[in-house]
């Protein structure tokens, strides 16, 4: 059976999507870990993204070397769109599509150099912090207008975050609904528990939209990230006049360069230009092509050998999210590699370590000593499907280290038993019973074979327990799971540490359903996550990020890292811009154009 | 006649009755919540409360399902719209109305199976008889091992390299996909040929093989025999009387094989990335989409048991001695 | 003029006068088993007007015969050889053409079983004008016509109503009626009836049984009836065959075979079939053992494992020496006359005994 996205938690969907790829069976076992970059690598990205001004917010955007107008791109996607509605938007081809018809306050900007800045996308800048990161102003552009000519105001922004309390609103991110209730979990609903559509507004404590073009956001504690999160799809705007509730999942109000001129739900969509859109409110995206023709249903094997052939309609063909197929790799790269696009994604594997059960930090180094990456990561197709990962923070992160490796995992891909066995002597543990659950899908199939012979061989007793795919992030997610160690992907929501380190080692994070897979709760942690959170410099902060990564991973150990996911996008002859986006995680889809 | 009709499609309707009951119920003996998929990364056991409420899975199950059956008829109302009869409710992953992504995705179903089926049905029963008339010869062999090869051929397999082979290597053939046949009835016709004649593989081997054989069990009939012996020729004798005898079975599981077809032909749907029912019917299950798993159900349930009161009715034709009463 | 002169024999010539002339003809099916020998070189000669039984089991190779004389077996799957002389015309080896012309116009047939003779498809109006228009030339109104006219002489009652309906609308007499009607509709020479009554009661047999004679008065054909019935042989036929796996065990005119059997096998017969004249009361005498395996028939006389008299015969004759099927009226036995009549006289004597003894104390019932 094909494998197939769950429209679920994001670490789910890419597993899955992980799986699809490499169908077909596990191509190139060897290479080694950072020694073989695919091409169109970007450049590496260790300093934080700047929150840019004004003037770099200002429209027109800077052409795409090359680029011309017109023409239809044809658009080749796996799965249809299940949601249009901006605030049900997270997983990652609705946000592709999301950054072509729906605008935000805020976006992250890639130049022509490469280089990524947060800009203003409808407020004039990325965003004017006070009170020490707890109040944020945003001021509106002008001639920013919805696709049915009616501008958009402070009402429609003020809407657009209320909205987001409504029962219905149940798949976006909740961020910033957290933050404006000061409430962890699902307990931020209380704050607007019908949304406005009985009456009911958020007072100005919390967002104060004085005039027509001013948005005020007031917080209890420094949300210094603010403006990373509001250029997610999940809080672009929607019109408070327009706003049909449900349907508007079905037919949003565009705002973005191109509008939806015809969907039907997995067969086929068409893009239009917005004419009501203007370049010169816009400093990221472009309105090159006349439309865009996506049809769905297209596997990664599919749209691969569509593109490779390269033949009639796939010449001006493209998929913005589906990757190259592991069987076609080899092929691709041989053949096509100048129309290709490669780079990170934002999933880190790694495997918790349940410190419930294993309480003893000298055998969770143990594990982190033994456990062989390259063997685990072979079945998801070796360096074409990933790099080994030598923490667990991401590459595309601001504040990561190349060369950070303590347990050795770039130098012995193949996993330290010897260390293994010798830390777990001092522990007197020799012998340890271990309950590994896995996936019962084929990669992690044969991966669990090679990830119980490393961990024997250092001297544990090892219980292999297979999961059902469609089940498996439930079952670990409870917190009285039974299982000692589990692979979990996570991936950041926005270009900083704040979004991974939080999720899955805040000791007060700990619940059913909750992302602290290794139920980590110490309490130096706990606390320096609060200090770093309070830092508003973001070169600093991220540093600092950083550093409590490596206290976590060398000092408490509660996972191992294992690879970085990375994937391979190919397009037709006769398309043009292609740029892989890192804050995207695939490649840039407001810089394609056709060439002549 | 009348009475008939009657009788079978009250029939019918209980055995649609029993295949909705199963498939609702059964749906939720899997193990695997439907309000998942509506959850966001933070999934919180409160979060899954809401979405439950929002989708109406929190009511008792019998609940469900009588308010599903009884909208099939009345039409329901829901946030996301209206959803007048006959309503299937609205899919839990697209926020569709089911009954409009049916028929949707029927015109592509309708066409492939159509299409498949005059391949199969034209190369099948025309190998069969031929096989059959030269039974023991050379013909009958060659046609009897070509259909043991293509009978074990698979669609996931020859598709691509049918795709491959005619497609890329030849350019003989277009990229297979559906274009209704009332926007462009060429176009129509060659997006479908592959997945027509891939479709028809397996089948035509079947419908030969069965053909030939129900063809040379008749020719062994008393009644053939008979009217040879009244001097009829040999041609005769085999398409009046050996063919028309020959033609029940072939009609039975023909009926059935359209009906399942008319339900969606799953490979070859994904095969050839055809957006017709199988592949609904695929993705609703994937999805744990209860609402589009149910209409999908039921309509390639309608469509198997409709097509079997047909074949009762097309024997009355074939043979006079069934009687539809 | 006689069924068949004295001297026609196995080896001599068909005779000219005949108008069917079978010599030596022999069947064999190829199965998966092996081959056949479902007829075993049998001869005989039929002229125009008169009735030959053919008796036997089932499998002695009386259908096969039946089959032949139309050359209806399939060559892929049986061999055929000797001669089958129709009318002067060689049937066996003749050419598909030639025998269509032959079939239902000069030799037809009447199968056993009405229900699965006749095509459920098509209306017995249809079926019976078939032939008629192939032969005959007629256009489909003649044919028509002809086809209520064989129904009303067969005594069908209504015709013209119920040549429109369909073999299962008759009842199991009428349909046979109504095949005979078929068979007869282009007043064919020979008629080749496979068991005709064998389906039917007792009341309707006799009826179908003087049709048949009537028939063969009014239009003059040679009738060859097939049937393991020697009751219906004793009403209807001039001369009689008796087959045995394949082979002719005895021959001759059928009242002096009935009265006095010559072959321990139609003896054997005799004893085990009900007439409808007999005394009720007369138990049946069941052949002891079974039809034999023609696979593997068994050596020298193929009745031999049956037969009560193999010791009665010197040495192992019975076992290896085959006997000479008869010219004329005679039995394939190697018993003297005069033994035989010893022989069948000590038997008779014996079961009257036993029967006797039984009667006098209280059937278990």
């Amino acid at each position: 059976m094909r494998s197939r996205r769950i429209r679920r938690a994001r670490p789910v969907a890419v597993t899955l999507a992980v799986g699809a790829l490499l169908l077909g069976g596990c191509s190139a076992g060897g290479g080694g870990a950072s020694d073989d970059r695919g091409g169109g690598e970007p450049a590496e990205q260790r300093s934080p993204i700047e929150f840019a001004d004004a003037e770099a917010s200002t429209g027109p955007a800077e052409d795409v070397p090359g680029a011309r107008k017109g023409g239809t791109l044809r658009v080749y996607q796996r799965d249809s769109y299940a949601h249009l509605d901006p605030a049900q938007i997270y997983v990652q081809d609705e946000m592709a599509l999301a950054h072509l018809i729906h605008r935000k306050l805020t976006h992250v900007k890639l130049d022509n150099d490469g280089t990524y800045s947060v800009v203003g996308d409808l407020a004039t800048d990325s965003g004017r912090p006070s009170d020490d990161g707890r109040t944020w102003t945003y001021t509106l552009k002008d001639d920013i207008r919805f696709e049915d000519g009616s501008p958009i105001t402070s009402k429609d922004v003020r809407h657009t975050f209320e909205r987001l309390f409504a029962p219905f609103i149940t798949q976006g991110p909740t961020f910033v609904q957290q933050w404006m209730a000061n409430k962890t979990g699902a307990a931020y609903r209380e704050l607007l528990p019908d949304g406005p559509y009985e009456g009911d507004h958020l007072p100005d404590s919390v967002l104060e939209t004085p005039d027509e073009k001013t948005i005020v956001f007031h917080f209890s504690e420094p949300r210094n990230d603010l403006p990373y999160a509001l250029a997610m799809s999940g809080y672009a705007v929607v019109s408070a006049e327009k706003d049909t509730r449900q349907k508007y999942d079905k037919d949003p109000l565009a705002s973005g360069p191109y509008k939806i001129e015809s969907f039907r739900s997995g067969k086929s969509m068409k893009l239009v230009r917005n004419p009501e859109w203007d370049p010169k409110t816009d400093a990221a995206r472009h309105q090159y092509v006349d439309g865009f023709d996506i049809t769905f249903n297209h596997q990664y094997e599919d749209s691969t050998k569509r593109l490779l052939n390269d033949s009639g309609e796939a010449r001006t063909a493209v998929s913005f999210t589906n990757a190259v197929d592991a069987g076609s790799y080899q092929r691709v790269m041989r053949e096509a590699k100048d129309r290709t696009v490669s780079g990170y994604q934002s999933f880190v594997a790694q495997l918790a370590i349940n410190t419930d059960r294993v309480e003893d930090v000298r055998v969770r180094q143990a594990i982190a000593y033994a456990f062989p990456s390259k063997p685990y990561l072979a079945p998801y197709g070796g360096p074409s499907g990933g790099e080994l990962a030598g923490g667990l923070i991401s590459p595309l992160l601001p504040g990561y280290e190349k060369d950070y490796d303590p347990f050795g995992k770039l130098k012995k891909p193949g996993g330290d038993p010897e260390k293994a066995r010798e830390l777990l002597e001092k522990a007197g543990k020799v012998g340890m019973k271990l309950t590994y659950a896995y996936r019962n899908s084929n990669e992690e199939q044969k991966a669990s074979i090679a990830v119980a012979d490393a961990l024997e061989k250092a001297g544990f007793d090892v219980q292999r327990k297979e999961l059902p795919t469609d089940t498996y992030y439930d079952l670990i997610g409870d917190v009285d799971n039974g299982y000692d160690i589990y692979v979990n992907n996570w991936g950041h929501d926005w270009s900083s540490i704040s979004t991974v380190i939080p999720p899955l080692y805040d000791g007060r994070e700990i619940q059913d359903g909750g992302s602290n897979y290794a139920h980590v709760d110490d309490p130096e942690i706990n606390s320096r996550i609060d200090e770093v959170r309070g830092i508003a410099d973001p070169e600093k902060s991220a540093k600092e990020w950083f550093e409590l990564g490596k206290y976590i991973l060398e000092e408490v150990t509660p996972a191992v890292p294992i690879f970085y996911y990375k994937h391979t996008q190919i397009a037709g002859s006769k398309v043009g811009g292609l740029v892989y986006n890192n804050d995207m995680s695939n490649l840039d889809v407001t810089k394609l154009y056709l060439k002549q | 006649m009348l009475r008939f009709l009657m009788r079978r499609t009250l029939g019918a309707v209980v055995i649609l009755l029993i295949i909705s009951a199963c498939t609702f119920f059964l749906f939720y003996a899997i193990p695997r919540d439907p309000a998942l998929l509506h959850c966001g990364k933070t999934c919180d056991p409160e979060s899954l409360e809401i979405i439950r409420r929002n989708l109406g899975l929190d009511k008792p199950l019998t609940e469900q399902y009588w308010a599903y059956m009884a909208g099939i008829f009345t039409g329901r109302d829901f946030a996301v719209g209206p959803c007048p009869a006959p309503c299937f409710g609205y899919s839990f992953a697209s926020n569709e109305p089911v009954w409009g992504t049916i028929l949707d995705r029927l015109p592509t179903t309708v066409s492939l199976a159509l299409g498949g089926a005059v391949v199969f049905l034209l190369l099948g029963l025309g190998a069969g008889m031929l096989a059959a008339w030269r039974r023991g010869g050379f013909v009958d062999k060659f046609l009897s091992s070509v259909s043991l090869v293509l009978s074990s051929l698979q669609i996931y397999f020859v598709g691509p390299l049918a795709i491959a082979l005619l497609v890329y290597q030849l350019d003989l053939f277009r990229q297979p996909e559906y274009v209704p046949i009332t926007s462009s009835p060429v176009d129509w016709f060659a997006g479908l040929l592959i997945p027509w004649v891939v479709l028809s593989l397996i089948f035509t081997a079947q419908y030969t093989r069965m053909s030939r054989s129900t063809l040379i069990e008749q020719l062994g009939e008393d009644h053939v025999r008979a009217a040879r012996a009244k001097g009829l020729s040999g041609r005769t004798v085999f398409f009046r009387y050996a063919w028309r005898g020959s033609l029940i079975p072939i009609v039975t599981i023909f009926g059935i094989d359209l009906g399942a077809l008319f339900g969606g032909a799953m490979v070859t749907e994904f095969t050839f990335t055809l957006p017709g029912l199988g592949r609904l019917a695929v993705d609703s299950v994937l999805d744990t989409d209860l609402p589009m798993l149910m209409g999908v159900m039921l309509f390639a349930a309608t469509m198997i048991v409709l097509f079997n009161i047909l074949v009762d009715a097309v024997y009355a034709l074939i043979d006079p001695r069934v009687r539809l009463s | 003029m006689s069924t068949w002169t004295e001297t026609a024999g196995f080896e001599a010539p068909p005779d000219g006068d005949a108008f069917l002339s079978v010599r030596d003809l022999r069947v064999r099916f190829s199965t998966e088993d092996g081959t056949v020998h479902a007829v075993d070189g049998i001869s005989f000669d039929l002229a125009r007007g008169r009735t030959l039984g053919i008796v036997g089991e089932s499998g002695s190779g009386k259908s096969v015969t039946g089959l032949s004389v139309l050359g209806l077996h399939d060559p892929r799957t049986t061999e055929v050889t000797g001669r089958v002389l129709l009318d002067g015309q060689e049937v066996i080896g003749a050419r598909e053409k030639t025998l269509e012309r032959l079939r239902g116009d000069t030799v037809a047939m009447v199968f056993q079983d009405s229900l699965t003779a006749l095509s459920p498809y098509h209306t017995v109006g249809e079926q019976i004008a078939e032939p008629y228009r192939k032969h005959k030339g007629a256009s489909r109104r003649e044919a028509r016509r002809r086809a209520i006219e064989m129904l009303d002489r067969v005594g069908i009652p209504n015709p013209r109503l119920r040549v429109d309906d369909h073999p299962h609308q008759f009842s199991g007499g009428m349909r046979q009626r109504a095949m005979i009607a078929m068979a007869l509709v282009c007043d064919p020479d020979l008629l080749i009836a496979d068991e005709p009554t064998t389906a039917l009661d007792v009341t309707v047999q006799a009826q179908i049984l003087d049709l048949l004679k009537d028939l063969q008065q009014e239009f003059g054909s040679a009738i060859v009836l097939i049937t393991h019935d020697l009751g219906v042989v004793a009403e209807t036929a001039d001369d009689v065959l008796v087959m045995y796996a394949g082979r002719v065990v005895e021959r001759g005119p059928a009242a002096e075979v009935l009265r006095s059997p010559r072959h321990p096998y139609t003896r054997g017969l005799l004893g085990s079939v009900p007439r409808l004249d007999g005394d009720v009361e007369e138990d049946l005498v069941p052949i002891p053992g079974f039809p034999p395996n023609l696979l593997d028939p068994p050596t020298g006389c193929a009745f031999h494992p049956r037969c009560a008299f193999v010791g009665e015969v010197g040495g192992t004759r019975c076992v290896d020496e085959r006997p000479t099927p008869p010219a004329g009226r005679g039995a394939a036995c190697h018993l003297t006359a005069d033994r035989r009549r010893v022989l069948f006289a000590e038997q008779t004597d014996e079961q009257a005994a036993e029967q006797a003894a039984e009667q006098t104390e209280p059937r278990p019932r």
